[in-house]
């Protein structure tokens, strides 16, 4: 309809005067009646209006009175204009508006004791408001509840039509997965060519719906609003930090609802850049892991029978004697510790502490290891900043958006809503260069789709026709020439149609996307797993940065480079230390300066400058025996890793391994104590999103039996081996935080940072450019498939298979993801089987056709490791970073 | 005034007057109706309108009519009831209470529950023997509200009727809600 100005952002509306209920309203010419009214404070009732989305106008609710009309208007459909003169109150339009409701409840049936809206219904709220009590000419629709979908039950007879599901699947989540249809004689929501509902399952139309027409099966009768406890909280599956409400029932939890609802309706379209306020499948249903009957609920300390439950004061003198024997027999260096970045900001600055200064050791670090810390290096290299550029309102307003390598509608759902936005809204150009069909591909305006791992020499191949066209930036690359000619100079050693032939792209395609990245006003890059988790991620985030150096895309306001973090606090990871390489902060480890200052707040020394292990050296002097005692939080890297990582020998080695988990997970299996740990849900602290906001998590739940935060074990343990570690609650965790981090809170508001490139790009770039750009290609194995280990919308990591919702929906198919063509090409009907081989070895296993997947490529999600098609990888690990990638490889695939 | 007194409290003690006197009373009370019950051996007629203790009723082909809707607990000022529903897994689609309890302890006998009831299953009854020397006892759940509406079901329905609910089982039935059909019941493409 495009009816707000906002739609236009580079454009400015004019502004109208007009009349409402005698005040004088000034607002912007196009704009929506009703969003006037409600801008001055007034409500005026709507059920079928919500701010995200262009009005509809079904539910005749809105209704005002224009003077020169005779009827009322329905003021959300009809466009503000000059000079109008409006009554928006009165017995008139009470009458009227009573009208309405009595229309719409003469064909609802009056079933509000068993619906699961009773009591958070508008339409019920509506006649109580309006005083309907007596309905004559109420007929039944008697439809059947449509209940053929995983997650959503369709009751039609209580459906009021105003569309909100449809409108926000559409032009929200833009994957318009429902329609009206009429059947029986009554117009109906289902799903697209009335199938099973099959979509991403966000359930943004379950949050929406005024009435109670879509339900959620997973809590479906089981409670009534009034008796659930609400909690906001954070959500911790992925990076976005979603806001959410955990509403409980005593000691479980019922449903997670989030502050996209019908009940905020009002709002300024615009205010969408900062997000629409809901959730993904992830977040909405997958909480039934939080009370899970598999969760660990007392301390196991093995003895010769196996792993007993033993009391936490036993438990922790145990763990402790044995910690501190293992230090005066064999040193600090003896000991490590590997924390999850799912953990809250406050834990991972106690976790660092406490192996720092308690355990005397630097060999920690954390799962940003595993990808994002490629990115986070690359930045603090060359830029001087330790995360992403941009706020999401940059990355909706950007005219030009390079998403590399990042699947982000199934990584990050929420946050891809911004660049869907920025399609869709704002009408950007988005150029998706990924090695599967993913989503945002089918909607982006330049989908390039390269061969497997080829997504860096792509990227190359645009720095090098950013040259050759002379897209150049004279006043950024003005202050650096000789890094310009230097890198330059190291183009030269790529050649564009080497780039087209191994990425499996045209020439012209390549020079198109850098002409419309470098030529865009505000262009933003996005980088994600395929760059940070693949072979050589330090290095092509550089290239990204000599991209967006040499077209100027570095310093203007609404530019910039970012990534998406796959576990929720990757971000508080890094900038609580929890890496060998970096203090709080972060700051490198060895500054002297830093290093003085956070001895002193300690009141410990810190261990040697040039100490300290990152994961993958950690796991090799486990196997080495060099690292008698691992400390385990959260983490599984027997369940993470590929076979021939050698984790299990490396577990073996060790004296003592200690496991802090809420579940008993494949490593915890192999530990000699095992502490119950609780999940997010029980947990107050802080956590850090993608974007550098800090958020809260507040306590929905008791921690679950006898579990503990994470935070008080560290500090029991620290207690036992005779430090003290002075925190009582969080609150003096968080102190110190803001004292050694002054201004690290901000208020939940991301800290503006400034990239300069100026130390980078004068000192040593020439020579580290040119080895860059020299970087052959990857050397062809004789096996012709790509293999790529992908994450699914509906599971993070291993957490979310415990969720039994989300397996539900996404159970484990153990079935090889190929494309429809190479399917039929090797004549694999669906249920086939398939010997798959790699260098790393050989699996037999079934086959799915992907419409996702292209040809030439093969996928299994990384969740699941039945069959273990993660053991036919191999581990790479970065020179610079040591960042472990095990996400591809090249395989053969036989039909057998 | 000395020898008239001794005379009276003579004639007094002579002619057992004291006595006599109580006796009379004694005497009275042999033509008089009776005033106590002898309870438990003798019980009072109780009101259809009485407020005892609460029950769950059933329909006349013994299926439950509480559907767990929870409005019951929302109605009560002295919170006293807990209701746990879900989807009744042989019927789908069908919501009934798994759990129900009322702590007798703590009901005010205001009967709004009853009132609050969309489908008439809770009504209070004529009983009100219940004690008992273990107190946990009287922590009524599902089960024993329901024995106490199937032992005491004509007095429920008369209290229905008193309180204006419900007049006969023909009315009863109309208050009963139908649960929609599943759309895979009907055919799958769900005429």
């Amino acid at each position: 309809m495009g009816l707000k100005p906002v739609t236009t952002p580079d454009t400015e509306a004019a502004t109208i005067v007009l009349n409402i209920d005698g005040e004088t309203v000034t607002a912007k010419e196009g704009v929506s009646l009703y969003d006037v009214i409600s801008s001055m404070g007034k409500i005026v009732p709507a059920m079928c209006y919500h701010y995200t989305f262009d009005p509809f106008g079904s539910c005749g609710m809105c209704l005002v009175l224009q003077e020169g009309k005779k009827s009322p208007v329905r003021s959300c459909t009809a466009k503000a204009a000059e000079g109008m003169v409006i009554r928006t109150d009165g017995e008139d339009l009470f009458a009227a508006r009573k009208k309405a409701v009595e229309k719409h409840l003469s064909v609802h049936p009056l079933d509000c004791p068993v619906c699961d809206a009773d009591g958070h219904c508008e339409l019920q709220d509506m006649a109580f408001e309006h005083q309907v009590t007596n309905l004559a000419n109420a007929k039944q629709k008697n439809i059947p509840e449509d209940t053929r979908s995983l997650v959503l039950d369709f009751n039609m007879n209580r459906c009021i039509a105003c569309g909100e599901c449809i409108n926000i699947c559409k032009d929200v989540q833009r994957i318009d997965a429902l329609q009206f249809m009429k059947k029986g004689g009554f117009t109906q929501v289902v799903a697209k060519g009335d199938h099973a509902l099959d979509c991403e399952f966000c359930g943004d139309c379950l949050a929406v719906c005024p009435v109670g027409a879509i339900t959620n099966k997973f809590s479906k009768y089981v409670y009534k609003p009034w008796q659930l406890r609400k909690t906001t909280t954070t959500c911790t599956y992925c990076g976005d930090g979603c806001q959410m409400y955990v509403e409980t029932k005593d000691t479980e939890v019922v449903r997670v609802t989030s502050p996209l609802s019908w009940k905020n309706k009002w709002g300024d379209r615009g205010d969408t850049v900062n997000g629409h306020g809901g959730l993904c499948v992830r977040g909405r249903f997958g909480f039934q892991f939080i009370d899970s009957k598999d969760r660990l609920k007392e301390p196991l300390v093995r003895n010769e029978t196996g792993l007993v439950p033993t009391p936490w004061i036993e438990a922790l003198d145990v763990t402790a004697g044995r910690l501190k024997d293992i230090k005066s027999r064999y040193g600090s260096e003896a000991i490590a510790g590997l924390i999850t970045a799912r953990c809250t900001n406050e834990e991972l600055y106690v976790f660092q502490r406490f192996m720092r200064t308690v355990l005397g050791t630097n060999n920690l670090d954390s799962s940003a290891r595993y990808g994002h810390m490629n990115f986070v290096r690359a930045a603090h290299h060359a830029l001087g900043i330790n995360r992403t550029m941009n706020t999401s309102a940059d990355l909706t307003k950007a005219k030009a958006v390079l998403v590399v390598g990042a699947n982000v509608t199934e990584t990050n759902p929420v946050a891809s809503l911004r660049v869907k936005a920025a399609i869709g809204t704002y009408r950007a150009s988005v150029i998706v260069v990924d090695s599967m069909q993913t989503n945002l591909a089918r909607l982006a305006s330049h989908p390039v789709m390269v061969k497997p791992g080829s997504e860096g020499t792509f990227v190359k191949g645009l720095v090098k026709s950013a040259l050759e066209q002379d897209l150049i930036d004279p006043d950024a690359t003005a202050q650096a020439p000789e890094a310009l000619s230097a890198l330059k100079a190291a183009a030269q050693a790529v050649s564009l149609d080497a780039v087209a032939a191994e990425t499996g792209i045209p020439v012209e395609t390549i020079q198109e996307a850098a002409r419309i990245f470098a030529e865009a006003p505000r262009s933003v890059i996005l980088c994600g797993e395929g760059i940070v988790r693949q072979p050589d991620g330090y290095n092509h985030t550089l290239s990204l940065v000599d991209l967006a150096w040499v077209t100027g895309k570095l310093n203007k306001p609404g530019c910039g480079i970012n990534t998406f973090t796959e576990e929720g606090n990757e971000q508080g990871a890094v900038d609580m230390g929890v890496a060998p390489e970096f203090l709080p902060g972060p700051v490198s480890y060895a500054q002297a300066e830093a290093r003085q200052k956070f001895s002193e707040a300690w009141g410990a020394t810190l261990p040697d400058a040039q100490s300290g292990q990152s994961l993958v050296e950690i796991l090799a002097d486990c196997r080495a025996g060099k690292i008698k005692a691992l400390y385990l939080v959260g983490e599984n890297p027997l369940g993470t890793l590929p076979k021939s990582f050698g984790v299990e020998e490396a577990l073996s080695h060790l004296e003592l391994l200690i496991c802090q988990d809420p579940f008993l997970t494949e490593t915890a299996q192999y530990a000699h104590v095992v502490f119950p740990a609780c999940t997010f849900a029980e947990k107050d602290g802080t956590v850090t999103n993608q974007e550098g906001m800090v958020q809260f998590l507040r306590p929905a739940l008791d921690p679950l039996g006898e579990s503990a935060l994470d935070w008080h074990i560290m500090v029991g343990l620290a207690n036992g081996m005779g430090h003290s570690l002075p925190y009582e609650d969080t609150q003096d965790i968080q102190a110190e935080i803001r004292k050694v981090l002054p201004g690290y809170y901000n208020l939940g508001e991301p800290r503006p940072v400034v990239a300069d490139a100026g130390a980078y790009l004068r000192n040593g770039y020439a020579d580290s450019v040119r080895a860059r750009y020299a970087n052959g290609r990857t050397q062809e194995s004789g096996r012709p498939y790509g293999l790529k280990l992908i994450q699914l919308i509906y599971h993070s990591g291993k957490l979310s298979t415990k969720a039994s919702g989300l397996m539900d929906i996404s159970p484990n198919t153990g079935a090889l993801r190929m494309s429809l063509e190479e399917c039929e090409r090797l004549g694999l009907a669906e249920g086939g089987r398939v010997r798959v081989t790699s260098d790393q070895g050989s699996l037999e296993l079934g086959v799915q056709a992907d419409v996702n997947v292209l040809p030439g490529t093969c996928a299994f999600p990384e969740h699941f490791n039945e069959p273990p098609v993660k053991d036919l990888v191999r581990v790479a690990v970065d020179p610079v970073t040591r960042v472990p990638y095990f996400k591809s490889a090249r395989v053969t695939i036989e039909k057998i | 005034m000395d020898t008239q007194k001794q005379t009276t409290r003579l004639l007094d003690a002579v002619l057992f007057r004291e006595i006599w006197k109580a006796m009379k009373v004694t005497f009275k009370h042999m033509f008089h109706r009776p005033m106590t019950f002898q309870y438990p051996r003798e019980k009072r007629t109780i009101p259809d309108a009485h407020r005892g203790a609460l029950g769950l009723l059933r329909y006349d082909n013994g299926q439950e009519r509480c559907v767990g809707c929870d409005l019951c607990e929302a109605a009560c000022p002295s919170r006293c009831i807990k209701v746990i529903s879900e989807e009744d897994k042989s019927l789908p689609l069908q919501r009934y209470a798994t759990e129900f309890y009322i702590d007798i302890t703590k009901c005010v006998f205001c009967g709004y529950c009853v009132e609050a009831c969309p489908v008439n299953a809770l009504a209070m009854t004529k009983m009100y023997e219940y004690s008992t020397h273990d107190k946990r006892t009287l922590m009524f759940d599902k089960q024993r509200l329901y024995e106490i509406g199937e032992k005491h079901l004509e007095d429920a329905k008369k209290y229905l009727y008193a309180h204006n609910q419900e007049q006969d089982d023909e009315e009863s039935r109309a208050y009963r809600y139908h649960f929609p059909q599943p759309i895979g019941k009907t055919g799958a493409s769900g005429s």
